[in-house]
């Protein structure tokens, strides 16, 4: 067995093992942690939206969730408005966040570095503030609620989200597909274009990238994923608030990024996860489990910088002897240099 | 002079940091066809006017002529796709990927290539450019080799099959050899000559020997201007040259 | 001109010199370390609840003015130390650390001092009659201890041994190591000054606002603002910005609601980050 070979068997483990959840786990008794589930997948393409820009191309985004909130009040509301079904919502969500995410870039990515992640997050506290306080549109801290239309309408059969196990399943493909597509963009000659703006975006340029679109382009890609996240979690939810776009959510995907392994591609999932389980289990017993999740945070920075899908990645290594020159486990997951 | 004899052409370039003139009025029309090389102590403007040319920070005034257009203070990778390729003094890579990758990245930028849904393994042209860039400058035996693992003599290698990649017309080379040992040294100053048979070359160095060896043309600067320019024996016999030289002797 | 406008103002001031105080700790830490320190805030909100828990305790706000910065310039050595060291090679990712620390200062206030906002009353009563009102005479007060603070923070930079050793590592760290200073200690002291100075603004200011452990999420953006306006690392530049924000701020409010002039200065901020990104800090000493 290889290297690779481990990392498919990984994956098939990890894709049955989330096909199962619907039905292993209430055979356990533990319905509730069907809708964990899907909330962590929700909230992992959030955290993959920070990993896109931050293990990819080098950017620390501290905004996500402006482009979160867009994808949750696309949804919400446009149903409410136009009453509008499924698909059209989500895309209408999707397509909110990366206008929002075009408009903030352009003006955005021309910094990179410290001011980068300062500039995100004005602007996610910008819109932030003026949703709070247009409580006409957005209904504030409390939000505004709606009914979600069917999934699908097969001659008579409605798909509705009202089915847990539906809901699941729709969640789990639709956030499948987008790992999916990360897949196949960071492995593509855009990805590589990418990383190599991560490595060093002075010679990116010399070798004929126009590193400010392709930055601009990894930034509204990275909102449209924010987006989808965002009306993934108004469908799951049934609503949208304002609340959501406080920059504590996008610092706490940047946590899950993190800890689960930045510049991995399902690192965001494992971090997410992770924390999530953890809050879980420990947030009934120990109100002040954020404590632990501020300890655990400081912690992986210090000694596992490269995060949970790194340090398997060096395992593997490890187990199968089989060194690739790629790992340094002591190299940070994410590169940012300091400008010239 | 016609434009196709002329490699590049600099008129009026002048760049000011605070007080200090670093590039002053260089006014000079360099061959098509010939080894250009630019001496002079450390702190001359060399390196600035290799920057200024590819665009990466922007000149106070003059001009830039490079195929009969004017170039100067446009964005670097237009300057790039222009023709202009370079290398840096300070050795410059994509240090987290492999040999293999930073070529096949450098060659996808020159094709123009930015698909965002198909695997760049996919492109077989690309694999085989790339492979042939690798081995022209010596890398084979690197090729899945981690970029930031290489030997600074390497790295400079990588670095040359970076700017290679966009097939340019004019390289500028920032003191190519700078780090290198001698065996190193030799093979590529035979590259370099190797080249410069098939296009236009502005070799920024500060080993003489090298210099006086290979160049065709020598453009002497000091303190942000030129101070002298001609071949070889000429610059050798020089006096305002020597008294640069010794005047402030070579610290390498 | 409107009296209520005026009275405005001045409010603004006080607050003016208080952020300048709280935001002079992060831009030293800034212009020092590279560390965006996002906790910043939280250690704000720790001098408002030492503050509140010293002064009742002991029955003396002076007390508690005394010994509030202090153990601040404690607690930012051991943070330095045990959490700021470890990942200073990873400039941007201190941001992500400090975020843990933000998470954790705040819920180990709320685990202790409760989640329940408190008043406290003013050591100074009073009110003195300006521009029309009755205003707080410990605001005044509050506003010259800033100030004081603020000049007795520049004298010392410039006139002690200490503050030119700050100034030089700032300047060039590694002439500084070549001249012999102890570029480590001197690090590790800036980040334990800047911390002290975000405990003192909030002893000063709890009296006037309230004391939350979530007030530091309010402040910080504030904080923010006064340093990139004023130019990342130019210390100065700082002290004018926080005024003058907190004054316009003071002064908009009387025309349009808080939101929107929190919103136009995130804006102004905005402006500023963008049309001199690295010109902000390029100008000052660095
Ligand atoms: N970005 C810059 N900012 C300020 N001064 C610079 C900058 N780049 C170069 N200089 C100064 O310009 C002068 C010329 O530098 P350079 O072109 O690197 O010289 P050379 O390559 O001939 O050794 C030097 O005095 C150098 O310090
Ligand atoms: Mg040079």
């Amino acid at each position: 067995m290889t290297v690779s070979h481990a990392r498919v068997l990984g994956l098939t483990v990890l894709v049955l093992a989330l096909i199962a959840v619907p039905y292993a786990l209430p055979a356990l008794g533990a319905n509730f942690w069907v809708n964990i589930i899907a909330e962590i997948l929700i909230w992992s393409l959030l955290a993959a939206s920070v990993n896109l820009l931050l293990g990819y191309l080098g950017l620390l985004s501290f905004g996500q969730s402006l482009y979160f909130g867009f994808g949750m009040y696309g949804v919400a509301l446009s149903i409410n408005a136009w009453d509008v079904g499924f698909w059209s919502a989500l895309a209408i969500g999707m397509a909110a966040a990366s206008v929002m995410a075009l408009i903030a870039g352009v003006l955005a990515v021309r910094l990179t570095w410290h001011y980068f992640a300062i500039i995100t997050v004005v602007f996610s506290l910008i819109f932030y503030f003026a949703a709070m306080s247009m409580k006409w549109l957005t209904g504030g801290d409390d939000g505004v609620s709606f009914t979600p239309p069917p999934v699908m309408n097969l001659g008579g059969y409605k798909l509705l989200l009202t089915d847990p196990t539906a809901q699941y399943y729709v969640i789990l493909g639709i956030v499948a597909g987008c790992f999916a597509l990360m897949a196949l963009i960071v492995n593509s000659p855009l990805g590589l274009s990418f990383k190599a703006i991560r490595e060093n975006d002075r010679r990116a340029a010399l070798i004929g990238i126009n590193v400010y679109r392709t930055r601009l382009i990894a930034f509204v890609l990275a909102g449209a994923l924010a987006g989808v996240s965002g009306a993934l979690f108004a469908f799951f939810g049934r609503y949208a608030s304002a609340s959501y776009m406080f920059y504590h959510v996008s610092g706490e995907a940047v946590v899950w990024a993190i800890v689960g392994g930045a510049s991995s591609l399902l690192g965001p999932l494992f971090g997410a996860g992770a924390l999530i389980i953890f809050r879980e289990l420990v947030s009934n017993a120990w109100e002040h489990y954020l404590i632990a999740v501020g300890v655990i945070t400081i912690l992986v920075v210090m000694f596992a910088p490269r995060g949970i899908a790194g340090s398997w990645n060096d395992l593997l290594h490890k187990a199968f002897m089989r060194r690739s020159q790629g790992a340094d486990p002591n190299k940070p997951a994410a590169v940012i240099e300091e400008p010239r | 002079m016609t434009a196709s004899g002329t490699a590049l052409s600099l008129s009026g370039l002048t760049k000011r940091f605070g007080g200090l003139v670093a590039v002053d009025d260089v006014t000079i029309d360099l061959e098509s066809r010939k080894l250009n090389a630019i001496i002079g102590p450390n702190g001359a403007g060399k390196t600035t006017l290799f920057n200024l040319i590819t665009g990466e920070i922007a000149a106070d005034s003059g001009r830039v002529t490079f195929q009969g257009r004017d170039i100067v203070n446009r964005k670097p990778h237009e300057i790039v796709r222009s023709g202009i390729s370079r290398t840096l003094q300070i050795k410059s890579v994509f240090g987290g990927l492999t040999v293999g990758d930073n070529v096949r990245a450098a060659v996808l930028a020159h094709e123009r290539i930015m698909t965002p849904f198909r695997p760049v393994s996919s492109y077989r042209a690309v694999a085989a450019r790339s492979n042939d860039l690798i081995e022209e400058v010596g890398l084979s035996d690197h090729r899945g080799a981690l970029a930031s693992s290489l030997s600074y003599g390497d790295v400079a290698l990588l670095e040359m099959a970076l700017a290679l990649a966009a097939q340019p017309k004019l390289l500028l080379l920032d003191e190519p050899v700078c780090g290198m040992g001698p065996q190193e040294t030799e093979r590529t100053v035979a590259m370099i000559t190797g080249i410069s048979r098939h296009t236009d070359v502005i070799l920024i160095e500060h080993d003489m020997e090298v210099v006086f060896d290979i160049a065709d043309f020598i453009m002497v600067m000091a303190q942000g201007g030129i101070l002298a320019t001609g071949t070889a024996a000429e610059i050798a016999s020089d006096a305002k040259v020597q008294e640069a030289y010794l005047g402030s002797p070579e610290d390498d | 001109m409107n009296e209520l406008v005026l009275a405005l103002a001045v409010n603004g001031l006080v607050w003016g010199l208080i952020v300048a105080l709280i935001a002079l700790g992060l831009s030293i830490i800034f212009g020092l370390l590279d560390v965006i320190n996002v906790a910043h805030g939280d250690f704000f909100m720790l001098g408002t609840v030492g503050g509140l828990v010293v002064a009742t305790s002991t029955g003396s706000f002076w007390i508690a003015l005394a010994i509030v910065p202090l153990i601040g310039l404690i607690l930012g050595a051991v943070i330095e130390r045990l959490v700021i060291r470890p990942t200073l090679r990873q400039a941007s990712l201190t941001i992500v650390t400090t975020f843990g620390l933000s998470m954790i200062i705040q819920e180990v206030v709320r685990a202790t001092y409760g989640a329940q906002p408190r008043r406290m009353a003013a050591p100074i009563d009073g009110t003195i009659p300006l521009f029309g009102i009755n205003y707080e005479i410990y605001r005044i007060a509050a506003a010259a201890f800033a100030a004081l603070f603020l000049i007795a923070f520049f004298l010392f930079l410039n006139r002690t041994k200490l503050g030119t050793w700050i100034r030089a590592v700032r300047h060039d760290p590694e002439t500084a190591t070549s001249l012999g200073i102890p570029v480590t200690l001197v690090t590790a002291f800036t980040f334990a000054l800047g911390t002290a100075m975000a405990l003192l603004g909030g002893v000063i200011a709890a009296p006037i606002t309230t004391v939350d452990f979530r007030s530091g999420v309010d402040i910080l953006p504030v904080c923010f603002m006064a340093v990139i306006i004023g130019g990342l690392g130019n210390l100065q530049g700082t002290v004018a910005a926080a005024i003058m924000l907190a004054v316009l701020e003071g002064v908009v409010t009387s025309f349009v609601d808080p939101t929107t002039a929190r919103i136009a200065s995130l804006v102004i901020m905005s402006v500023a980050l963008l049309v001199r990104p690295h010109g902000l800090f390029a100008g000052a000493t660095r």
